[in-house]
């Protein structure tokens, strides 16, 4: 492997406003008087490099600031303090929950998601493969994504984010709702493109996963890296944890 | 295509009330011609602000996923709705001609008097999506009051049916100069003077910078807010 950063995270920290009064309407803000708004520290300053070709797992309790880390590395979120410097393509980051429009059929999420990340909008032959790969029928797509049982969505949300080859793939726990044989073929298909260098986040409940795919991994606990280094070991630390 | 249609029943329905209602006592001249010049404009801005307020809100998949500027989803509805009210103006430019129109190059003056009007909506627009992340009611509160707005701007009426007393309150709605600078150009014979283009210039870039202030201020919460 050569030590390449392609993706490069320098003392890092990012906050959100938190609404812990339950002032959401303007209605509600007049009878509170208050700024309902304080500011919640979601990573406090992180720093970690990623090298092209490597695969990390990332691991942690819920509400650790893992998926807050990915998205500020593709962007999406923008820190506060720091500064994260990547020298690559993102696919669309599809989280459970998160990432499909629930109103649109499975087509028309395809053909935006293909459309904003900037691939032709007349790639059949993409369309096509993300249909062969997610095993969804042609009626299947063409219904309202919020009728999807939560494993259709996940098959949907993973095929699209391997329909084009990008620099960096983000893999958001999308696997887990997933049925066995569904999960075995994305384990392959994982592997697959990690052969061909691309380099691979995987967010993970699931240490056994982040065994098959990860070199390295890293521990987050309350916005921090705890622990980094290879991957069994860190498998390791995080059973301890529970 | 629905977008269009709606652009062209919404104003018709309303013409054809207004003709019942008003027109006997309106005291103006052609009055179909002076009404539906300032319907086309205001169900302009009613349409593009009503869509753009949850644009936001409603695009929260994509901007979760991806590095994408939430500024452009209020821009594209600006975008969307401007090219229907396009259509729009074209259609009843043709129908205009049984209501009196005088085909004149001053008709061409719609287009930057329509742009100026969708810069203001744009910037109104930034500032109703973005505070709607956070309080949700703004849609409907929005929703609320455009009627008043609708019945303060002189578009049914004429302003000198109205006494003088009253007349400050007009000119402190926004909208009355963009309706009045387009009805100028599609019903007057006159071509519209420079104080009203200004009026209008400096109206839509004091809402565009402010629409655009404030979300700044605002975009980096988004992604925890939806």
């Amino acid at each position: 492997m050569t030590q390449d950063p392609i993706i490069k995270v320098e003392n890092v920290s990012v906050s959100f406003w938190q609404n812990n009064v339950g002032v959401y309407s303007l209605k509600d803000l007049i009878t509170h008087r208050k700024s309902p708004f304080k500011s919640k520290t979601i990573l406090n300053d992180i720093s970690v490099e990623v090298n092209r070709g490597e695969s990390m797992g990332i691991v942690g309790r819920n509400g650790s600031g893992k998926s807050t880390l990915l998205r500020t590395i593709a962007g999406i979120i923008k820190p506060v303090k720091g500064k994260v410097t990547v020298n690559g393509t993102f696919a669309p980051i599809l989280a459970i929950g998160a990432g499909l429009e629930q109103e649109l059929t499975g087509y028309e999420n395809i053909h935006m998601l293909l459309a904003l990340y900037g691939s032709e909008r007349k790639n059949t032959n993409a369309i096509e493969n993300i249909r062969e790969f997610s095993e969804l029928g042609d009626d299947v797509l063409r219904m309202p994504v919020k009728q999807y049982s939560s494993g259709m969505v996940a098959r949907l949300a993973f095929s699209i984010s391997l329909a084009n080859v990008s620099d960096i793939l983000i893999i958001d726990e999308v696997l887990a709702v997933g049925d066995q044989g569904f999960q075995a073929k994305c384990m392959d298909k994982i592997h697959q493109i990690k052969a061909q260098g691309t380099t691979i986040l995987f967010v993970s409940h699931f240490p056994e996963g982040v065994l098959k795919i990860c070199d390295t991994a890293i521990l987050m606990e309350a916005g921090q890296i705890t622990h980094r280094g290879p991957a069994a070991e860190i498998c390791e630390n995080y059973k301890l944890l529970f | 295509m629905v977008g269009f249609f709606w652009g062209f029943i919404k104003p018709l329905l309303y013409l054809l009330i207004f003709i019942v209602v008003f027109k006997a006592n309106s005291g103006v001249h052609n009055y179909i011609l002076y009404v539906t010049s300032g319907l086309i404009m205001w169900f302009f801005f009613s349409n593009v602000t009503g869509q753009s307020v949850g644009s936001i809100v409603g695009s929260t998949g994509i901007l979760k996923s991806l590095n994408i500027p939430a500024y452009f989803f209020p821009l594209s509805e600006t975008i969307s709705e401007l090219f229907n009210l396009l259509l729009t103006l074209i259609v009843f430019m043709v129908i205009m001609h049984w209501w009196g129109i005088v085909y004149s190059l001053q008709l061409l003056l719609i287009f930057p008097c329509v742009i100026l009007f969708a810069i203001f909506a744009l910037g109104l627009n930034l500032l109703l999506s973005s505070v709607n992340v956070f309080f949700r009611d703004v849609g409907i509160i929005w929703g609320t009051i455009q009627p008043a707005i609708f019945f303060l701007t002189p578009i049914a009426y004429s302003e000198s049916s109205i006494q003088s007393q009253y007349h400050l309150i007009i000119k402190c709605n926004p909208i009355y100069y963009f309706i009045k600078l387009g009805r100028t150009i599609l019903y007057d014979p006159a071509p519209p003077s420079w104080q009203m283009w200004s009026h209008c210039l400096i109206i839509s870039a004091f809402m565009y910078i402010v629409g655009q202030f404030v979300f700044n201020r605002l975009k980096n919460q988004f992604i925890s807010a939806i």
